[in-house]
């Protein structure tokens, strides 16, 4: 691939061995394709010589989804960072996945559009990356998650074909595969230029804050606003301990005595995100909120949410290591999921933060603490089962947009039977028949009825 | 004590979110994990961890241009610039014997001893004449005449200007122009006096600590008393305000209290009378007066009184200057002023342009680049009402 773009000095490789999340694993070699063909190639050499391969984009990932497992190859997608073509009639733009995310709203800013999917770390992540997780973001609640975003796909296989998943006609024929794709987390290949959907700018915007003296009355408060048949862009909710701390680093004014502050966007036309915010404040206040803000400027909402999308980076003030987990439980249960989290954090005595997406019911509960402490890992990862356990009860899913990866792998069985988990894998290896891409991630080890198909762990070293 | 020093709790406040990723100049242009923050602190556990300090972990650190960005961009806070700063220290030992000679004649008898430093200006200028100095040192012209006359300090000074040591030799007309500005404000400017004129900032970043301690001691005795210490180099001005912590003496940090920016002082001071001018000017922040000292406000606040202002949209990207790194590293500093010339250029809508810069690094390596960089003090000096008692 030539100089300079494959690497395997050996504190390189140690920087690849894990993602933002807890998972390590072991690179062999690291490359930098910087075209589709360079990505093709270094497939089918890693084909060649019988080692699996991991894409990687800006490694900001939380379930180790670009985490190397069996010593496979590690393709870093950052090169890949071209923004090819700008339909803005059509609203679609062609990009190389390792362009990140807010870097392609800001080249299309100037055209009245942006691209709609905001996850938290939307200044550092990659395209790439959130096709491979179907990223979420706060404003994902009325636009939709990635897959909504994503009209097509070249992917490169794992077995180093090109081809092209979806298309930009209205109704493509024939099977979903884009669909298939998305999400995949790179075990079905790797997307080397992506078709996204580019969104208009609303004409109005408004940000509310409220801010309340129990959790409770926050979280009955997301729900009486659904209620009353309103969807705002976006719907977050912020607890105690994490509200002080982004208001440390942000400076947003952020009410620091609050028990749970929500934050609300609405969007559209004067009149009707006018009679949008009346009728919230009016939601909030009936449930018992303390005082409904409105952001005055721009640089006042810019704040808020930067405070939001800062949250989790910045809990190393409190202690060097964090869990973040990621489900989805149906909004009218929220309150007692949420009850529930904060029981478990007390029977495991672990310092427990939430942050989340709460229009979507999806709940990010941050256990805080130091990893050095002896038996502390025991406790954060029983919590962890505790809270997964009280999703499901609740009739909810394992993640809402961090994607399973290595983290909730082993959960799997727990929300699938086996047949569901047969047939899953089945429609991976259709995609990727010798298990190259992306080993052991997502289903777990034996989810295939009858014989393995791939090698076992460590026959390729 | 640790194999680099670092302080354990300071290593392990960094979570690896990789926010600061977009934020680091050097990730931005090469993609790579090892030259991003997050990257290089990793690198620094793995060797305290017992990996060996090889060459690939010095040249991981040294391809840090140090603008601190991303301490600017961490929402836990975490003190890259001092981690950095006390890993070079470990490095700056271990270095091959040819270059410890050259880093000794270049540290220590180079940018402290002025008298050093001017003649060896002469020598540039006499080598720019000639049209031996090549382009990509972007080294600016320099003005005879200006080098020829020195600066002249007022009896009963009510404030020191510091000079420092490249930005006197090269740059000596954005002294006169501060001078200027400082004195129609009513002010009576004292300098440094002898043995100030290095501030030892290019000293911390190449791990030369104890080097640096002698030149902040000496530029501490240079302007004694309580009267504010204004500073018009981005880079020294970071230096200065972190003496206190650099040499930890109650002399030290009392100094490191009076010491501002020049546009931290002109606006704390009150602006003075200015003309307007139609002039249109883009401001480029130097890192070390953003992400160090925090006085972007204060740049703005002086100049747009009189100047039509316009911002770049690159998160205040470095320009890839820094010190001695467009010299050390000058691929990768190319790349990077690649990307802020653009953004510079976008930012104006047009090619020309005239940029404001508060740093001799960046004008210097930004003019390089075919930009026009002047520094805050110029056009401010250039719009002044003078009184005419």
């Amino acid at each position: 691939m030539g100089r300079g773009r494959v690497r395997a000095e050996p504190l390189e490789l140690i920087l690849y061995q894990s993602d933002a999340g807890t998972a390590r694993g072991q690179a062999s070699v690291v490359c930098f394709p910087e075209s589709i063909d360079d990505l093709s190639f270094a497939i089918r050499a890693a084909n060649r010589h019988c080692v699996s391969f991991v894409a990687r984009g800006s490694g900001t990932g939380l379930a180790g989804g670009a985490t190397p497992v069996a010593n496979s190859l590690v393709i870093v997608m950052t090169r890949m960072n071209r923004i090819l073509e700008v339909d803005p009639v059509g609203r679609v733009a062609w990009v190389e996945p390792g362009v990140l995310n807010l870097d392609l709203t800001r080249s299309v800013r100037h055209l009245g559009l942006h691209y709609a999917p905001d996850p938290s770390s939307q200044q550092a992540c990659t395209i790439g990356g959130n096709v491979g997780t179907n990223a979420g973001g706060p404003h994902c609640l009325s636009a939709g998650v990635t897959s909504a975003h994503v009209l097509a796909a070249d992917v490169v296989l794992g077995n180093g074909d090109i081809v092209r998943l979806g298309g930009l006609e209205p109704d493509a024929i024939g099977y979903d595969l884009r669909g298939c794709f998305v999400g995949s987390e790179g075990t079905m290949g790797i997307a080397g230029s992506i078709a996204v959907r580019l969104t208009p700018d609303p004409p109005e915007t408004r940000t509310l804050l409220a801010d309340f003296t129990s959790v409770d009355a926050a979280a009955e408060t997301v729900s009486g606003i659904i209620a009353e048949g309103i969807v705002p862009a976006a719907l977050e909710m912020m607890d105690a301990p994490i509200t002080r701390l982004v208001e440390e680093f942000v400076g947003a004014g952020y009410p620091l005595d609050a028990e749970a502050v929500l934050l609300i966007e609405v969007t559209g036309l004067i009149g009707g995100v006018d009679a949008e915010v009346d009728a919230i404040r009016r939601v909030a206040l009936e449930r018992g909120a303390r005082q409904v803000k409105v952001a005055i400027t721009e640089q006042d909402r810019m704040l808020l949410w930067k405070g939001r999308k800062s949250a989790f980076g910045a809990i190393a003030k409190v202690a060097p290591d964090y869990y973040l987990h990621d489900i989805v439980v149906p909004r009218t249960r929220l309150v007692e999921v949420l009850k529930r989290v904060y029981e478990i954090a007390d029977e495991q005595n672990l310092l427990v933060m939430n942050v989340f997406h709460a229009g979507d019911g999806n709940l990010h509960p941050l256990f805080v603490f130091d990893g050095s402490e002896p038996g502390i890992w025991e406790r954060v990862y029983a919590a962890g089962d505790g809270i997964i356990q009280a999703c499901l009860d609740a009739g909810g899913v394992l993640s809402g947009e961090h994607g399973i990866g290595l983290e909730k792998r082993d959960y799997m069985s727990l929300a699938y039977s086996a047949e569901d988990l047969d047939a899953q894998a089945r429609l991976r290896d259709a995609f990727d028949p010798d298990g190259f891409a992306n080993p052991e991630k997502i289903l777990p080890t034996g989810s295939r009825c009858g014989e393995m198909k791939r090698a076992p762990e460590g026959t390729w070293v | 004590m640790t194999i680099l020093g670092l302080n354990p709790d300071e290593l392990a406040g960094c979570v690896g979110c990789g926010l600061c990723l977009p934020h680091c100049p050097t990730y931005r242009v090469t993609g790579l994990e090892s030259a991003s923050p997050r990257g290089r602190i990793n690198a620094m556990r793995a060797v305290e961890g017992g990996a060996p300090i090889s060459s690939e972990f010095t040249a991981i650190l040294e391809a840090c241009i140090q603008c601190r960005g991303c301490e600017t961009a961490c929402p836990s806070s975490v003190q890259y610039g001092h981690m950095a700063e006390t890993a070079m220290v470990a490095i700056a030992t271990r270095r091959p014997i040819t270059r410890r000679v050259f880093d000794r004649i270049l540290y220590r008898h180079v940018l402290p001893k002025h008298y050093v430093l001017l003649l060896g200006t002469w020598a540039l200028v006499v080598a720019q004449r000639l049209h031996i100095v090549p382009k990509r040192f972007g080294v600016p012209p320099i003005s005879t005449s200006s080098l020829r006359r020195s600066l002249s300090s007022d009896a009963f000074p009510t404030v020191f200007l510091y000079t420092g040591c490249v930005m006197d030799a090269w740059q000596r007309d954005v002294h006169r122009a501060a001078m200027k500005v400082m004195r129609a404000m009513g002010a009576s400017v004292g300098l440094p006096g002898h043995g100030g004129s290095c501030c030892g900032a290019l000293h911390v970043h190449a791990g030369r600590r104890s080097d640096a301690q002698r030149l902040a001691v000496a530029v501490v005795a240079s302007m004694p008393g309580e009267i504010p210490v204004v500073v018009d180099s981005a880079g020294c001005g970071a230096a200065l305000k972190d003496y206190g912590r650099l040499l930890g003496t109650p002399e030290a940090i009392a100094f490191s209290a009076r010491v501002r920016d020049f546009t931290e002082w002109v606006v704390e001071t009150g602006l003075p009378k200015m003309l307007s001018s139609n002039k249109t000017v883009v401001v480029q922040d130097p890192c070390h007066l953003r992400h160090v000292q925090h006085a972007e406000t204060s740049v703005r606040t002086a100049l747009s009184a009189s100047y039509r202002l316009l911002e770049t949209d690159d998160d205040a990207l470095c320009c890839g200057a820094g010190g001695i790194y467009s010299i050390t590293h000058p691929e990768i500093a190319r790349q990077v002023r690649d990307r802020k010339v653009a953004a510079i250029r976008a930012a104006a809508g047009s090619d020309e342009v005239t940029v404001a810069s508060a740093n001799p690094g960046c004008a210097m390596f930004l003019s390089a680049a075919g930009l026009d960089v002047r520094h805050p003090a110029e056009l401010l000096a250039a719009v002044i009402e003078e009184d005419n008692e």
